[in-house]
């Protein structure tokens, strides 16, 4: 499992693991999408962008809000995102399907995505890092 | 309690200068013996940072509904000197202007005789959970003027009247909002959102007012025991929250560029002064109205069910107030004895401005501001009134809700949503929500009992309770 949920009272706190940096921010994304959505599909849609950002925090956090952003307004439930970090720069496919009003109409929106305690640190397998979003 | 805080009054805690390096002022909350032991070591950490910020004056301070979020603690209220104070998106959080009202109605609980069919056509009229859309167009054009008026946009559009404005903070608009600062993105997220309530802990409820327990003020807020009433709970939606998710990243350059330090990078603040706080105010402030105008046609559509069922008029029902809990603002305070104007930022607290203020409505300037203090799913709300305490010692300020005790993941394992709504159902409560989960992470044991928070704001005199109300049905996303 590439991440676990912790304790937090307001909102959610989720602790990622990834043995790069590519797979740390691909299984963020991931994270946040089961958050978001319990039944997530691949429907076929895809979406690529790139995002550029002064250091590594900053960089996963615009990349997590940039998803949330598209979630909501293209009205997608994303169930598989690549991430692939290079520099200061990150570049993201994410792949799923439209929002099914039926399946996913329970979800839970995120408002946000918090600075508080968001930083990467370096492990003996990789990086880690907790992420604050806010319900 | 944790080491350092001591109890320097009734109900009231300081927490030390040097709890965390760089404050500058202590912090101070309030809170009974009971719970004070609930307070976890991460929220009282939060508001020393809080005090480590530019020009904070007097107290970093928060309300007993104080827990644990990111940047200020939930409940907490600091104000900044204009000249070298700063304001900060974590004083405020991503749901700008989330918020509450009540509107009275004519019915007693005893002519309320098809109330599962209501909270259905409650639940059917207003879109409610993720995804859920607007039945209205709105054009670019209407956003804009929208965001610039807020509540009064609203009512200029049939959805209203015009004693809603006056019965609303601020009159449902503040005059601050500058939507020229509000992101392309925000305004695409906000388009086909307005009118809708929302996910996670907003709500609309069906309520009786229990109990009085201040008859002239209840009088006068035009409130009466067994009364049905309905409250609002909701914010700005996506359009609030990319406005903070853009600000933050604008003025987390700027933070560094003032030479300013934050132990947290969640407080990314500027001078209140600065062309970055100044935007960030002004976008913030058109999120607001955007907020007051979303409430405001949720109260319309909602008069609309209500009338239907009881052969009612819009006019029968009147908003008795509408309050901020997520909100900065520049307001006038006395602070040891002279006038200050002050950027005061309430987050996940609720304006409680005293007798005599000339921000509250004439009809209610003796009792001082109704104050909304919505309970957890299944328990008891208040209404009560702002106090001169209030303005001496808060800012003006009080607690804005129950406060979590349980993280929703807590809450989920301890118990399953089904379980929540029969337990409500059998105390006559019904619950409408777009998922069992929600209605779990939303059980009344994951919050603190309201009654002891709205206990200790009585007592410490932050404002004073009028009446009770008891929940009847809820609509949840």
């Amino acid at each position: 499992m590439p991440h676990t949920e912790l304790d937090h009272t307001a909102d959610i706190l989720i602790r990622v693991w990834g043995r790069t940096l590519d797979e740390l921010f691909s299984d963020a994304a991931a994270a946040m999408a089961a958050v978001m959505f319990e039944d997530r599909r691949d429907g076929g849609i895809e979406r690529t962008f790139s995002l550029t950002a002064d250091d590594p925090e900053a960089l996963l956090h615009d990349l997590l809000s940039e998803l949330l952003f598209l979630s909501e307004v293209e009205g997608i439930v994303f169930s598989d995102i690549k991430a692939r970090v290079e520099g200061a720069v990150v570049y993201c496919t994410a792949r799923g399907e439209t929002f099914s009003p039926e399946r996913h109409r329970g979800g839970t929106e995120i408002k946000g995505i918090s600075y508080s305690g968001l930083r990467i640190i370096n492990t003996d397998e990789g990086y880690q890092v907790d992420i604050i979003f806010d319900v | 309690m944790h080491t350092g805080i001591r109890k320097v009054g009734n109900m009231e805690w300081e927490v030390p200068v040097g709890y965390v390096p760089g404050m500058r002022v202590p912090g101070r909350f309030y809170l009974s013996d009971d719970l004070a032991g609930s307070v976890e070591e991460g929220a009282v950490r939060q508001l020393a940072n809080v005090a480590t910020l530019p020009g904070i004056v007097k107290y970093s301070l928060a309300m007993p509904d104080i827990h644990w979020g990111y940047g200020f603690p939930i409940g907490g209220v600091a104000a900044f000197d204009m000249e070298h104070g700063v304001i900060s998106p974590g004083g405020v959080g991503f749901d700008i202007n989330c918020g509450v009202r009540l509107i009275a109605t004519p019915p007693t609980e005893k002519d309320i005789t098809r109330k599962r069919e209501l909270i259905e056509a409650l639940f059917r009229t207003i879109p409610t959970g993720v995804g859920a859309k607007s039945t209205l167009k709105l054009s670019a054009r209407d956003l804009l003027d929208m965001m610039d008026e807020g509540a009064s946009w609203a009512v200029r559009n049939g959805y209203g009247h015009e004693n809603d404005l006056e019965h609303c903070e601020e009159n449902g608009s503040m005059k601050d909002a500058s939507s020229a600062d509000v992101s392309q993105k925000a305004r695409q997220r906000g388009m086909p959102q307005c009118g809708t309530l929302g996910s996670g802990n907003h709500f609309l409820e069906l309520q009786v007012v229990a109990e009085v327990t201040d008859e002239r003020a209840a009088r006068a807020f035009g409130i009466e025991k067994g009364q049905i009433c309905c409250m609002i709970h909701c914010g700005s939606r996506g359009l609030g929250h990319q406005v903070c998710t853009d600000h933050l990243k604008v003025l987390e350059k700027a933070t560094g560029n003032y030479n300013i330090q934050v132990p947290d990078r969640q407080l990314a603040c500027a001078p209140v002064s600065s062309p970055e706080g100044k935007a960030y105010l002004g976008a913030m402030a058109a999120a607001a109205n955007y907020a007051w105008a979303n409430r405001q046609m949720i109260t319309h559509n909602a008069r609309g069910v209500f009338a239907s069922f009881f052969g009612l008029e819009h006019e029968d029902m009147p908003l008795v107030y509408d309050v901020a809990h997520n909100v900065a603002k520049i307001e006038d305070h006395r602070v040891d004895g002279r006038s200050m104007r002050l950027c005061v930022h309430r987050k996940g607290a609720t304006r409680a401005f005293g007798p005599g203020s000339r921000d509250i409505p004439r009809a209610y300037s003796e009792e001082g501001q109704p104050v909304i203090i919505p309970g957890s799913m299944g328990s008891s709300s208040y209404l009560l009134k702002g106090t001169a305490t209030a303005m001496e010692k808060t800012f003006g300020s009080t607690c804005h809700g129950a406060g979590r005790l349980m993280s929703r993941t807590q809450a989920k394992k301890s118990t399953r949503g089904a379980e929540v709504q029969k337990i409500l159902a059998k105390q006559g409560i019904i619950v409408r929500a777009t998922s069992q989960a929600v209605i779990a992470e939303e059980a009344p044991e994951a919050y603190k009992p309201s009654s002891e928070v709205v206990r200790v704001v009585h007592e410490a005199g932050l404002s004073l309770t009028v009446a009770r109300l008891e929940p009847l049905g809820v609509i949840k996303g």
